[in-house]
């Protein structure tokens, strides 16, 4: 960390790419994470330009610390969710086609509290959804990060289509920015489509 | 995910340090106190670090230094504040549910202030969605701390100071000279806000990456606290002085 912190200091007068957002106009349906999932935002949203994982994409509206939308296209046996942080001593578990919902739960909490030095993670239930008319799920989770005393609430909605974890997750701190932009979440996951053979619900 | 984050969050902090002419971040220009009735402005117990900075990034915190600072930092809020006209409630320590409060409250501020300072401060990570605007908040749940303080708005203030040892000046001298780098003689960064508690809105917010003002001294603390408010809001009416702001080192 200390390294990064000094290299970008060093660098401080160069525009930091990686540190970039471009804006995401609402109305168009653009592809996310590098995949082949779609999504139609109903609001103008903000993308960072750098991944948090090879198949990951993050959206925010107010800045990442507040309101922070995470798109998984496509995680593949074997894959992990993030970038690893730490793969000799905390390696990161990873996805398996096989997977239940639980399973994913698992995995999910695993990679917080290995990737984010999240101690305080909980998951709070688990219940079938639709995701992309695919049969999918839901859970709900609270969290804080290390180095902070914020309480944060995520939702996580996704499905496993094809072999790969396809998934949408909202995080925000517990006062006020979760309740408020849950609805806009909720249209972006409601917005989401996959190509191919889906499994009709209902 | 949250690791990353925080890595932004402290790399922007230090990329700033050394951008001093893009610190200023004024929430409204147009926000002014209102004339006719007395404002009681909740001060919270200022965030203050003090340490030193050795060779390498890393921090000695120093307890004496920090105490001393906060001190001479709150005698001297309050003074500003005075001089202004306004009402200043220290708030006292809490107990049971209203400490809570207070501390949750105090962690959101704090994120709010780590968005601001990141996606308003660093080149090149602004939010289109938020170019030409300044609407953070806390939240509508923000009256509560009006009813636990009894104030209009709240008052928060930042400093983080940590002073390049001697050994650290000499590498910081050879960095420059061997390979052109840029290697920062310490970190003097601080920031203040203001929050509007009917609406739990932040009226006005100001980022000195780069502060003046040993902070473990009366003259530093009253410079410090001097170039932190050189543009905090007047009331209705109010002239903004016309004497030249104060000098920034």
């Amino acid at each position: 960390m200390k390294k990064i912190m000094v290299f970008l200091a060093s660098a401080a007068l160069v525009a930091t790419p990686a540190l970039a957002y471009k804006l995401v106009t609402h109305g168009q349906r653009v592809a996310v994470a590098k995949s082949a999932m779609t999504i139609a935002p109903p609001i103008d949203w903000n993308r960072q330009q750098s991944r948090p994982g090879r198949n990951a994409e993050a959206w925010t509206l107010d800045g990442m610390p507040l309101n922070e939308v995470t798109f998984y296209g496509g995680i593949a046996a074997d894959q992990t969710l993030f970038k690893e942080v730490n793969k000799k001593e905390k390696p990161l578990p990873r996805f398996a086609a096989g997977m239940l919902p639980t399973d994913v739960v698992q995995m999910f909490e695993a990679s917080y509290r290995l990737a984010g030095g999240s101690a305080l993670f909980s998951v709070d239930g688990v219940e079938p959804a639709t995701f992309a008319s695919n049969r999918g799920f839901r859970f709900r989770y609270s969290f804080t990060l290390e180095g902070e005393e914020v309480k944060r609430l995520g939702e996580a909605t996704g499905a496993i289509v094809g072999g790969k974890l396809w998934m949408i997750t909202y995080e925000a701190p517990a006062i006020h920015y979760f309740d408020r932009n849950l609805a806009d979440y909720r249209a972006l996951v409601a917005s989401a489509q996959l190509p191919g053979p889906t499994v009709t619900v209902g | 995910m949250g690791r990353s984050r925080l890595f932004i969050a402290l790399a922007v902090l230090l990329t700033c340090a050394s951008l001093p002419g893009q610190a200023e971040i004024k929430a409204d220009t147009s926000f002014r106190f209102p004339a006719d009735k007395p404002v009681k402005i909740i001060v919270f117990r200022p965030d203050v670090k003090v340490g030193s900075m050795g060779v390498g990034t890393v921090e000695e915190p120093n307890a004496d230094w920090t105490a001393a600072a906060r001190t001479k930092l709150a005698a001297q809020i309050d003074a500003h504040q005075k001089g202004g006209g306004n009402e200043v409630i220290f708030l006292a320590d809490q107990e049971g549910e209203n400490a809570q409060v207070v501390a949750d409250y105090q962690a959101l501020f704090r994120t709010v202030a780590a968005a601001i300072t990141q996606h308003k401060m660093a080149p090149g990570a602004g939010l289109p969605t938020k170019k030409n605007k300044f609407d953070w908040t806390l939240g509508p749940g923000a009256t509560k701390l009006g009813e636990i303080g009894g104030g209009d708005y709240a008052l928060f203030v930042s400093t983080h100071d940590a002073y390049g040892t001697a050994g650290r000046k000499v590498m910081q001298l050879l960095f420059a000279g061997m390979f052109g780098g840029y290697m920062p003689a310490g970190i003097h960064a601080s920031y203040a806000a203001l929050v509007d508690l009917k609406t739990g809105n932040i009226v006005w917010f100001n980022v000195d990456p780069a502060s003046g003002g040993d902070v473990r001294t009366d003259e530093g603390a009253t410079k410090r606290v001097e170039q932190l408010f050189t543009q905090f809001p007047l009331r209705e009416g109010q002239a903004a002085p016309s004497a030249e702001p104060a000098p920034k080192k």
